[in-house]
């Protein structure tokens, strides 16, 4: 739990400074992946290997996670369909039989047709979503954090002590 | 607030430990906590499955060696929540690490230990309430069926029998007969009636009268039948009848329509009339039935006697059938929508040789009692996809189950689902078991059990696609019987009739689809008491009929008779006035028939005079010639 707050913090503050764009557009990819895949599911489990292996922002990829699992359970009946038509078309299913039979790769469930249907939809995504959400974070920067910054309210904010002592604080231990 | 971060590379070392402390923890709660919580799973599961409760008393797993110890079950009987159904003492197997990394269970041997039936609980064991029926698509034909079987079973014919027996009039409980179907149908028949006769008198309206033919008659007239001067004379006369003759018999066509017409009519209503009495006779049954009047006949107590028992059997061959279709998908089966949509629908890629998704390829069944008695047999080839696999599900058992005083079980289940016709065999034989205290007949006026017996069963059943053949058998011997009644004559009766029966034959068999069952059951129990009670019975009886024949009979005579009577004067008064207008029809035909056979006559003479004039100028010719 004080890792996920740690994250969340952190991601609030990354969100806030000039830095971690990467970091943070990769952590919502990754929890689109975690969204869309069963809980309990190799996939699932890859991701997070990689959340931790590499400096992917991963309170940013829980709160996403968190999102588009509510995204996917609204879109099942649309992945069903999907991912039966994947499943059924003829000439992949030379490839499905050795996917099938092959060590591990079951462990995916992508014999499923929700979870192939939301498999797919969120491999095609994961990209998009990279892209999209590094946009946006700089967006947000740019149009919400230095309008904020050049608030009245923030400068009167800003100048008081309080304000300065916990930069002060933060500087050395944050 | 706007501190800079710091740079740092794209691996997150210091993650190593949260990571290694997450694994350890992961190791803890599978060495702790893992097995328990996944009792608690399986008895879930479990219950859902038996429909009571299920308790498992230990289960012991370990992730290395992929194996499973289950002890202790106990299977609560949803019947009978005091005492399990199923008790096992110990069921051990192992799977195979390679089928598991693809995602498969497949066991290659269980053993299974220590199999008892119907022992006691130490508490009484829950039953999950009957899962409510589904709304979207409602019963089906089947349930339907089931449902009326079981209305008809659960009646009280023995019960009310006892009542009659002990004086109660049931024809006196009948003060209002409220609508009868009877009177509803003559209704419809003076409705049928009216609308004849409307249509009737039309029709005959409708008919050519005398007056219709007099343009007929005078064309008729000025046709000319004599004094021809020649030939096209002749010609322009035939031409002139036939067509008088075309109009004729287009006008009396309908004449001769109407009486092939009305015959049919009233016979129709006629045969209204002999349905009448089906109706009436439902009347009477339908009358009989709220009065509690039941028939002594041997096939209707049969099936009050032990309709219930064999219902019960097939209803329980059903669920597991159902059951067994859901979990082992016959070949080519059409692919079930999913239950819940967010669950969606698992394929299989399987190749031969592959791996189902579960597999279970013996298990052997053992259970060793003092005095060398016990339980032997096996399950083979318990797999999701049987085609794959290529061998049916196959399970034997045999034994005795000495504390429950059985013996001579020996049963064998086959499921075989490998082509598109699923298939379920099940043959069971029971060689002895002890009854005591089951109930025959439970009512207010009369109760009827086995006090003791000493029962043999068998019950073979083979449920292909949707036909059903089962056929249940139960022998009953050394028996005795007690029964209960308020009324004396009711305790004679009943003690009467099962005196000196000592043994109890039951035989059922029921056939066809789920759809259309036909079920025959006999019992000589059901012979004994209908000859018993028919002795006691039969005049009370048949007196009550009578009186439920003269009340139906009181309320719809007089209109029938009414009714009757408007038939036949509907039937004469219309074949007279068709009569009438025939014989007008005919009186013409006759008219044109004289005219052409006239015409007829002049025709040919002038045509033979015509030829001897011809032969004499001919030969007038010739003799010229020759001179």
């Amino acid at each position: 739990m004080t890792l996920i707050l740690k994250q969340l913090f952190s991601l609030l503050r990354l969100l806030n400074s000039d830095t971690g764009t990467n970091q943070i557009a990769a952590g919502v990819a990754c929890g689109l992946i975690l969204g869309f895949a069963p809980m309990l599911s190799l996939q699932a489990l890859l991701v997070f290997v990689c959340m931790f292996l590499f400096r992917i922002q991963i309170g940013a990829a829980l709160t996403s996670a968190f999102f588009f699992a509510l995204v996917a359970w609204l879109f099942d009946p649309v992945s069903h369909v999907v991912g039966s038509a994947i499943l059924e078309t003829p000439s992949l299913q030379s490839l499905f039989t050795a996917l099938y039979n092959m060590p591990l790769v079951p462990l995916t469930r992508f014999y499923n047709s929700v979870v192939m249907g939301a498999g797919v939809a969120s491999i095609l995504l994961a990209p998009l979503v990279f892209f999209g959400s590094k946009r946006l974070i700089e967006a947000y920067r740019v149009k919400v954090v230095e309008r904020f910054k050049s608030s009245p309210f923030w400068k009167l904010w800003s100048s008081t002590s309080f304000f300065k002592w916990y930069a002060t604080y933060d500087k050395f231990h944050g | 607030m706007d501190k800079p971060v710091k740079k740092q590379g794209a691996i997150r070392f210091e993650a190593v430990i949260p990571m290694a402390i997450v694994v350890g923890l992961v190791v803890l709660y599978f060495s702790l906590f893992f097995d328990s919580h996944l009792r608690r799973g399986l008895e879930y599961a479990a219950t859902q499955g038996n429909g009571a409760e299920v308790d498992i008393g230990r289960v012991k797993t370990s992730v290395f060696g992929a194996s499973v110890l289950i002890a202790d079950v106990q299977m609560t009987d949803p019947e009978q929540p005091q005492q399990n159904r199923v008790q096992i003492g110990e069921l051990r197997f192992r799977m195979l690490w390679d089928a598991l990394l693809r995602g498969k269970i497949m066991i290659d041997e269980a053993v299974i230990e220590d199999v008892q039936i119907a022992t006691a609980r130490q508490r009484a064991g829950y039953v999950l309430p009957p899962e409510p029926e589904q709304a979207d698509d409602g019963p089906s034909a089947t349930d339907k069926m089931l449902a009326q079987m079981k209305q008809e079973f659960s009646g009280n014919v023995v019960g009310d029998l006892a009542a009659i027996a002990a004086g109660a009039d049931p024809a006196a409980q009948l003060k209002e007969t409220g609508d009868l179907k009877s009177s509803a149908y003559l209704a419809g028949l003076k409705q049928s009636q009216d609308e004849t006769e409307q249509q009737w008198r039309a029709r005959i309206d409708a008919l050519p009268k005398g007056d219709d033919f007099k343009a007929l008659r005078t064309r008729l007239g000025k046709v000319q039948l004599k004094d021809f001067k020649d030939v096209a004379q002749v010609q322009a006369s035939v031409k002139e009848l036939q067509s008088i003759r075309d109009e004729f018999d287009a006008m009396s066509k309908p004449v001769g329509e109407a009486g092939s017409k009305l015959t049919g009519d009233m016979g129709a209503l006629r045969t209204s009339f002999a349905d009448l009495e089906k109706v009436a006779r439902e009347d009477v049954r339908g009358l009989q039935s709220r009065m509690h009047l039941p028939s002594l006949d041997t096939a209707t107590l049969s099936r009050a006697l032990f309709g219930m028992d064999v219902l019960g059997k097939l209803q329980q061959a059903r669920g597991y059938m159902n059951q067994a279709r859901e979990y082992i998908p016959a070949k080519g089966a059409p692919k079930a929508k999913p239950k819940k949509i967010h669950k969606g629908h698992d394929y299989a890629f399987g190749r031969p040789k592959a791996y189902p998704a579960f597999w279970l390829r013996r298990a052997a069944i053992t259970s060793t009692l003092p005095g060398g008695k016990g339980l032997s047999g096996e399950i083979l080839d318990v797999a999701t996809d049987q085609s794959l696999v290529g061998r049916p599900l196959v399970a034997t058992l045999k034994g005795d189950f000495p504390q429950q005083g059985v013996s001579g079980v020996k049963a064998e289940l086959v499921i075989d689902h490998r082509n598109a016709e699923p298939l379920e065999r099940v043959n069971l034989q029971v060689g002895n078991y002890a009854v005591a205290g089951r109930s025959l007949v439970n009512s207010e006026s009369v109760t009827l059990a086995f006090a003791k017996a000493q029962a043999a069963t068998g019950f073979v059943a083979e449920l292909r696609g949707d036909k059903v053949d089962m056929r249940l058998s139960n022998r009953f011997g050394a028996t005795a019987f007690e029964t209960g009644a308020k009324s004396a004559v009711v305790r004679e009766m009943m003690a009467a009739s099962v005196a000196g029966l000592n043994a109890v034959t039951m035989d059922a068999r029921v056939s066809g689809a789920w759809s259309d069952l036909d079920l025959s059951l006999s019992t000589n129990l059901a012979d004994a008491l209908a000859k018993g009670m028919g002795r006691y019975l039969q005049a009370k009886m048949d007196e009550a009929r009578k009186r439920i024949e003269s009340i139906v009979n009181d309320r719809i005579g007089e209109q029938k008779q009414r009714l009757l009577a408007r038939q036949g004067e509907l039937e004469a008064r219309y074949q007279s006035q068709l009569a009438e207008r025939k014989a007008q029809v005919d009186k013409m035909r006759a008219e044109l028939d004289g005219a052409r056979n006239e015409l007829d006559k002049r025709k040919n003479a002038a045509v033979d005079s015509q030829k001897q004039n011809l032969k004499q100028e001919a030969g007038k010719l010739l003799d010229s010639w020759r001179r």
